[in-house]
């Protein structure tokens, strides 16, 4: 890579860095400025809205399949449901990962 | 020797780190992948393995190799790359009621990748105020040490490895998924809820199937929380909130 190709690198790394941590920051020192009060009523309300529906939304993207066809899709849905029942059963947080990929891979490998 | 003090931080790291294994699915065959696209785009494997480390955003690092190669002027490839990695502005602020006082963190905040966000965001009221850092240190480090090997691994043989073993590039990403419905489950609490994120999770399906990736996630958040609010116009939510 060329000087100028590095420059491009590092300006990206900094700035992808700045607006992870720097809103971070913003908002540590607007809630140490209403100290006392509840930290989440403190809050703007869209703002504790968009968390979960940011989560919402990558969910709504990852669920497309690498192979958009009929098999990619049964496996998605049989993996959601697996991961689904598992973690009604168990409220845990890898178990039921593994039980969707392993759901999702069976379904995959069965019909393609 | 470890004093009996450091033990709550100590297992509080390795909470962190088991918590994010579920991550390694997703991140390692795209990191492969990133690792191989780069190489064929006539990058070495050195800074290959520099640009996971340093950049640590996955869509913007595809996006930067394919505008590079492609010859676009470098301002212009620096100006995309921001504006992709522009949704994590949002992440920190969501965080921050749960952040206890520390210097780590903003060393800490260079892994705050979209999946960490969404783990730490369900984890951080369960957990202990003093295990928060230590928690968030495991599972940060954890997915970007994966991200920076899956990048190696996919630099020096990519190419074989998606030759012999196809399935696991087609299999293992569903861990994301997955993570995330598990971490979505126990947010269905109201119709007002099932409403606001049944319509985030549909808008972003169709805008992804659209191949409206980078847009998918802001616009469907966005509409997720207008829906939100049309649902119960004028009534608020604060008793939800936590739910």
């Amino acid at each position: 890579m060329h000087d100028s190709l590095w420059l491009a690198v590092v300006a990206i790394a900094v700035g992808t860095f700045s607006m992870r941590f720097l809103p971070m920051l913003w908002m540590q020192r607007h809630l140490d400025k209403h100290d006392g009060q509840d930290a989440i009523d403190v809050m703007p309300q869209w703002l504790s809205l968009l968390g979960p529906m940011m989560i919402a939304a990558m969910f709504g993207g990852s669920l497309v399949p690498n192979s958009v066809n009929l098999t990619g899709w049964a496996a998605t849905a049989c993996g959601v449901l697996v991961t689904l029942l598992v973690w009604r059963r168990t409220l845990s947080l890898g178990l039921p990962v593994l039980a969707g990929v392993f759901a999702y891979g069976a379904v995959f490998i069965a019909f393609r | 020797m470890i004093s009996d003090a450091a033990y709550p931080h100590r297992s509080a790291w390795l909470a962190g780190v088991r918590e994010a294994l579920p991550l390694l699915g997703g991140y390692i065959p795209v990191a492969i992948s990133f690792g191989l696209i780069a190489i064929q785009a006539g990058f070495s494997a050195w800074e290959t393995i520099a640009i996971s480390t340093l950049v640590y955003a996955g869509a913007s690092q595809f996006l930067f190799v394919g505008m590079v190669a492609a010859g676009a002027p470098l301002w212009l490839v620096v100006i995309m790359t921001l504006l992709i990695n522009a949704r994590h502005v949002v992440y920190g602020p969501n965080l921050a009621p749960w952040l206890t006082p520390s210097r780590w963190w903003p060393w800490l905040a260079h892994g705050l990748t979209d999946q960490v966000f969404a783990l730490a965001l369900t984890r951080f009221p369960q957990l202990p105020a003093n295990e928060r850092v230590g928690w968030f240190t495991g599972a940060m480090l954890l997915a970007w040490f994966s991200w920076i090997g899956g990048t190696a691994l996919g630099a020096f043989a990519g190419a074989e490895l998606m030759s012999r073993w196809p399935l696991l590039g087609e299999v293992l990403p569903f861990a994301l998924p997955a993570l995330f419905l598990v971490l979505l489950a126990p947010r269905f609490t109201s119709r007002q809820w099932v409403i606001a994120l049944g319509s985030a999770i549909t808008a972003s399906l169709l805008l992804t199937l659209n191949g409206l990736n980078n847009a998918a996630i802001p616009t469907a958040a966005a509409l997720g929380c207008l829906c939100f609010y049309l649902v119960k116009p004028g009534e608020k939510a604060g008793a939800e909130r936590n739910a």
